[in-house]
């Protein structure tokens, strides 16, 4: 290569950024020659049990929501997707608890119905509850890549007699593969990381033993284990590189419209969903609300979630694009892309200590809603990268260079043409990171400005004092002020979709 | 603010100062409150706050172990943030000290402890009891053994969380009274026929479903389950004279010089403040004078085993030796 | 038999279609044309399926769709070729082509006609545009559908092979024999290519017969002024003549104009030679075609003319000129707008 592509030094310098927690752990780890334990082998299985069954479920359940959000015309069609993906934005330990208090002989709606319903407990809990808050990740990820594609190979398609449904499953998604993956590695990346969720169904993973040996205050330990993690992390991402892509022009995208009785059938068939991810916990959590009254809450942590999560998500698309198109650009960039999902792999109390090392380096920053912003796109860069990356990658060469010769400069070109053709991504992007951002807790605990509450510390607080009932008002303005994010977002989407329409009008 | 002389000579009185006693405070405070106690003790943080307008006080929540870890990162770069630290854990409290960085508190204030709870660089605030949790369709307190190495061969099915930190301090102080080899031949038993959970609440909660005949936790857990619902089917029973019955404390350290941190801990430790917490958190008051929380007998009926709980900060060989026999 | 009564399509609130009436038979090739968005892809996806319908009834064969019953695209048996392709870029070519073919028949008969076979086998990124349409155009011929729909496919080809590839995708068709929509901006296309011709305006049907017919007797101004150069000369309307400041041209009344029309006149209608004496008219404009020379000329009192002349006459800028109808069949006259 004689010359550098122009996204790599920017994005190489992000990269290294987003290293340093990773960093931080390799430096914490004061005695590497316990690396193995062997007694761990046995977690790994359950770990990885757990992680592929939940990967999974959240592509049998995401690609068809996002399918159904991207291409069908339902009534309040947008509604649907916020009540989609606002699971994304509450925490899973927060779900696997109410699970667990909701069903089961004894559980509340044993109680309250009369129903009999099987406990929710083990692998088979844990995946359910998994799936159910990490799905909306394929969702935005797979609706992305699907609206970026034109509408005309479907339509070519169902004109050869090859029916709907049959089409987008051999047309359209093969094309939304890379969505799709990148979906599905960010439901790895959560369930490998996430601790409350596997403990609460009484499952034993990898995890555990990481927060046995923190809260024992080994953090030596916790690292060292963490970085173990991280071996299982580097492979997924590598399989997750292996997967190619199709080049082809954007366009308007596909429209399904439903019959009558269609509509109705769609909508019972999501409402599920919807009831157990978000109306389950919020319900038992109202009910409990009822039983113990309510006390200490601040509307004004609603508006420090919902501030602080668009301010990270707008910084992270930003810093994503760079990133997204080095990867694009070549090899070398692809590792600085990959780097930046290292983070996100690390269970979160881990992560927490070592962005507060990091934060440190910094000492007039530290504690400052200006590091905690940066330690939230740390933890979440990769999710605005996939997102971009995914639609910017399929992006036709000729178009900037069409814009060169018209005699834009690099950048002209970069403003001009790709931003405005990649929005879907961008959008997709920053609404991923707005919504864990939304229920991100250890680095908001540990680097917010001292007395900074956010709804996800506030649930955490009630719920760590067993005061469940507090938590039905921050839950369920958790799901409102995440709808409110969202669809300020899709506002934005929606004007590029006109920009889109306008061209190709006949 | 008064002198110290004076508040030497109060802390001669066995009986719990009230915070009428107590000088005002002034300037800014840091505290870093380990875990989150709900509203209780931010009740607590507010009357004190209301009591004392010139007192600007910044409270960080976190996980115990996360804050202490903060700690230690915030010195080690010459950073700090907090005053005070309270933490429901006397491992972290051991981290802290260990690093060096708590603070010896005055003695007037310490002898305003009962005597087995007095420490030399921090102050315990409220105790926490180890109680076996029981099933009351199922058990009356008679069927429950009151010798806690008894409980695996009692026949019943119990819940327990081996994951959580106070099941480990436990563990620890059943290692010091009972020696390494029974206490890992008693995990070896219990192994067989104990069913695991994430937390203690969730033992509790477990308990009370009937999905276990009794368990292992703190107090507390029942007796908020139980206040948030009086015809919950679990009680509580309580072994005598060992481990089964250990009392442990949530503490603070004083991190920073100067009076205000130290007398921010008076106010903890008044009459005031440890009758609202034994009445509205269930924890058990660690001054003289205040009663306990209803529905707990008097400590001094159960006979908890005497033990300093800064030795229980020594948390590795327990950890070693529960993952040698197989339960983490 | 394609059969379309009553047909409108909405987008929202905005009516794209109205009212919109026509039948098709046997290997029939009708063409619909006009400007952008008139509403002719909206009729092509309606036809195909592709959209809900408003009002009205599409039957072909052994369906019949209505706005309370729609029948799936994949079930109506109709084949559609794309502006731009639409071919599957995962797949090889003949794996296009025989997309949904249980035997290679068809497929080998259309790749062989079509002259493809030396691409079998590659995947269609590496294939020229015409090779790309061609291939397009061997895919629906070969799943032998009953109706074909050309939505603009020779819009994204350059010129001279869109003249090639014109015939090419003709005789294909009247081979397979089967009825097709071709829908088209390209009012030359429009012309040359269909047996019928329809003529789209703002989603209404101005116009629907042969090309020559619309070409000469447009059924309004809209419709003249799309198909071709028009140039409207005033005059009185006496029977089967108007009297024009050229003199008395057949004629007929479009829109039931009487007294004082407009006289419709093609560049071909009208002869130009030098001025004997002064002449009637001055030259504004010359632009060369190759085998002819299309002049503007400004006649004297009068409106701006198009002629077209053998590229043997030249003129100047400015030079007089004499301008004559030359035409022999009856003109279209309308009504004074």
């Amino acid at each position: 290569m004689t010359r550098w592509p122009v996204s790599y030094p920017l994005a190489l310098l992000i990269a290294l950024i987003t290293a340093a927690p990773i960093v931080v752990l390799i430096g914490l780890v004061e005695n590497p020659a316990d690396f193995l334990d062997t007694r761990n082998l046995d977690l790994l299985v359950n770990t990885l049990l757990l992680m592929l069954f939940t990967v999974t479920g959240a592509v049998i359940i995401g690609v068809p929501l996002a399918v159904l959000t991207a291409y069908v015309r339902l009534p309040l069609g947008k509604l649907w997707l916020i009540l989609l993906a606002a699971p994304l934005a509450m925490p899973s330990y927060i779900g696997a608890f109410t699970f667990y208090a909701a069903f089961g002989p004894g559980g509340e709606i044993d109680n309250l119905l009369g129903i009999s319903t099987p406990s929710a407990s083990g692998l088979t809990g844990a995946t359910l509850v998994m799936i159910l808050y990490t799905y909306p990740f394929v969702l935005l990820t797979t609706r992305a890549s699907l609206l970026s594609q034109d509408a005309s190979l479907i339509n070519a398609s169902r004109t050869l007699g090859l029916s709907l449904p049959m089409s987008l499953w051999k047309i359209a998604l093969p094309r939304a593969l890379r969505g799709i993956t990148a979906g599905a590695l960010l439901s790895a990346l959560y369930t490998l990381s996430d601790f409350g969720t596997p403990a609460f169904m009484g499952l034993d993973t990898f995890t555990r033993v990481i927060y046995v040996e923190y809260n024992a205050f080994g953090l030596d330990q916790a690292a060292m284990l963490s970085l173990q993690l991280l071996v299982i992390v580097g492979l997924i991402l590598f399989l997750e590189s292996t997967i190619g892509v199709t080049l082809e022009r954007p366009g308007r995208s596909l429209t399904i419209w439903p019959g009558r009785w269609q509509v109705p059938a769609l909508l019972a068939a999501v409402a599920p969903i919807v009831m157990l991810s978000i109306v389950l916990p919020l319900g038992i959590f109202t009910l409990w609300l009822f039983r113990e009254g309510n006390a200490g809450f601040e509307l004004e942590y609603a508006w420090n979630s919902t501030y602080v999560s668009l301010l990270a998500a707008a910084v992270a698309v930003v810093l994503a694009l760079p990133v997204a198109y080095a990867s694009i650009a070549g090899r070398f960039g692809r590792l600085m892309d990959r780097i930046t999902y290292l983070g996100f792999g690390v269970p979160g109390i881990v992560m927490g200590t070592a962005l507060v090392y990091a934060g440190l380096q910094v000492p007039f920053m530290y504690q400052t809603l200006g590091l905690l912003v940066i330690a939230y796109v740390l933890r979440f860069l990769s999710l605005a990268v996939g997102s971009v990356r995914s639609t910017a990658e399929k992006l036709d060469a000729s178009l900037t260079k069409a814009a060169r010769v018209l005699g834009a400069r690099p950048s002209e070109v970069f403003w001009r043409v790709t931003v405005p053709l990649t929005f879907r991504g961008m959008i997709a992007g920053a609404a991923l990171v707005f919504l864990e951002v939304m229920r991100e807790l250890p680095a908001t605990l540990l680097l917010a400005p001292t007395g900074f509450e956010t709804l996800a510390t506030y649930l955490w607080r009630v719920y760590e004092a067993g005061y469940f009932g507090r938590a039905a008002i921050p839950g369920l303005l958790l799901v409102l002020m995440s709808g409110l994010g969202l669809a300020l977002m899709l506002f934005g989407e929606r004007r590029a979709e006109f920009g889109m329409i306008e061209d190709k009008k006949s | 603010m008064l002198p110290g002389g004076l508040l030497a000579q109060e802390s001669q009185a066995k009986i719990a100062l009230s915070v009428e006693e107590l000088p005002a405070l002034e300037g800014e405070l840091t505290l870093y409150l380990g875990r989150g106690e709900g509203g209780l003790y931010e009740n607590v943080l507010d009357a004190i706050q209301q009591r004392n307008p010139a007192l600007e006080l910044n409270i960080r929540r976190g996980p115990t172990a996360a804050l202490a870890n903060a700690i230690v990162a915030e010195s080690r770069a010459g950073v700090r943030r907090a005053n005070l630290f309270w933490a429901v854990d006397t491992g972290a409290i051991g981290l802290i000290s260990n690093e060096g960085l708590a603070r010896e508190l005055p003695q007037d204030l310490t002898n305003q402890l009962q005597a087995n709870f007095r420490y030399e660089k921090w102050s315990p605030i409220t105790g926490r009891i180890r109680t076996l949790p029981y099933n009351t369709e199922r058990l009356t307190a008679a069927d429950v053994p009151d010798d806690v190495m008894a409980v695996p061969d009692s026949g019943l099915s119990i819940g327990w969380a081996p994951a959580y930190a106070s099941f480990q301090s436990f563990v620890t102080a059943m290692r010091l009274l009972e020696g390494e080899q029974a206490t890992g031949e008693w995990l070896q038993k219990m192994d067989k026929v104990a069913r695991s959970y994430a937390g203690e609440l969730g033992v509790v909660m477990a308990v009370e479903r009937g999905e276990v005949d009794m368990g292992f936790a703190n107090h507390y857990y029942t007796l908020r389950l139980k206040a948030g619902k009086p015809d919950a089917t679990v009680d509580l029973a309580f072994t005598n004279n060992d481990a089964g019955c250990l009392v442990n404390a949530s503490g603070i350290v004083a991190l920073s010089e100067g009076d205000l941190p130290i007398n921010f801990i008076r106010y903890l430790l008044t009459r005031e403040v440890q009758s609202f917490l034994s009445s509205e958190a269930f924890e058990i008051p660690l001054v003289d004078g205040v009663a306990p929380p209803q529905g707990l007998p008097d400590l001094a009926t159960i006979q908890p085993p005497d033990i300093n709980l800064t030795r229980l900060a020594d948390l590795r060989p327990t950890l070693d030796l529960m993952r040698d026999v197989g339960v983490l | 038999m394609l059969q379309i009564e009553n047909l409108c399509v909405d987008y929202g609130p905005v009516r794209v279609v109205e009212n919109l009436n026509l039948t098709l038979t046997e290997d029939e090739i009708l063409m619909l044309v006009g400007p952008t968005a008139c509403g002719k892809t909206t009729i092509l996806q309606a036809v195909a399926g592709l959209i809900p319908i408003a009002q009205g009834r599409i039957s072909l064969g052994n369906w019949e769709a209505t706005p309370g019953k729609s029948i799936a695209p994949e079930k109506r048996k109709l084949g559609m070729v794309f502006q731009d392709f639409a071919l599957f870029p995962h797949l090889t070519v003949e794996q296009n082509v025989a997309f949904r073919l249980t035997d290679m028949v068809q497929a080998d008969h259309w790749l062989k006609l079509l002259g493809l076979d030396n691409f079998r086998y590659v995947k269609p990124g590496t294939l020229s545009g015409g090779q790309k349409q061609r291939v397009a155009l061997a895919r629906t011929l070969a799943h032998e559908p009953s109706l074909i729909l050309l939505d603009e496919p020779l819009s994204n080809l350059d010129a001279a092979l869109k003249d090639s590839l014109r015939w090419e995708i003709r005789n294909a068709l009247k081979v397979a024999g089967v009825p097709a929509i071709w829908v088209t901006h390209d009012q030359e296309e429009a012309l040359s290519v269909g047996d019928r011709l329809g003529v789209l305006n703002a989603g209404v049907l101005e116009q629907l017969a042969s090309p020559e017919a619309c070409f000469c007797e447009p059924a309004s101004r809209f419709v003249a002024g799309f198909l071709g150069e028009a140039s409207f000369i005033r005059g009185q309307l006496k029977g089967n003549h108007v009297s024009t400041s050229l003199g008395d041209v057949p004629a007929t009344a479009v829109d039931e104009a009487t007294g004082e029309v407009d006289l419709l006149l093609r560049p071909d209608d009208l002869s130009l030679a030098a001025a004997v004496g002064p002449g009637n008219a001055k030259v504004s404009w010359a632009r060369y075609e190759g085998a002819y020379w299309l002049y503007g000329v400004a006649l004297d009192g009068g409106p701006q003319l198009q002629i077209r002349t053998s590229h043997e006459n030249y003129f100047g800028i400015g030079e007089r000129v004499g301008v004559e109808v030359i035409t022999t069949h009856a003109l279209a006259a309308f009504a004074i707008a």
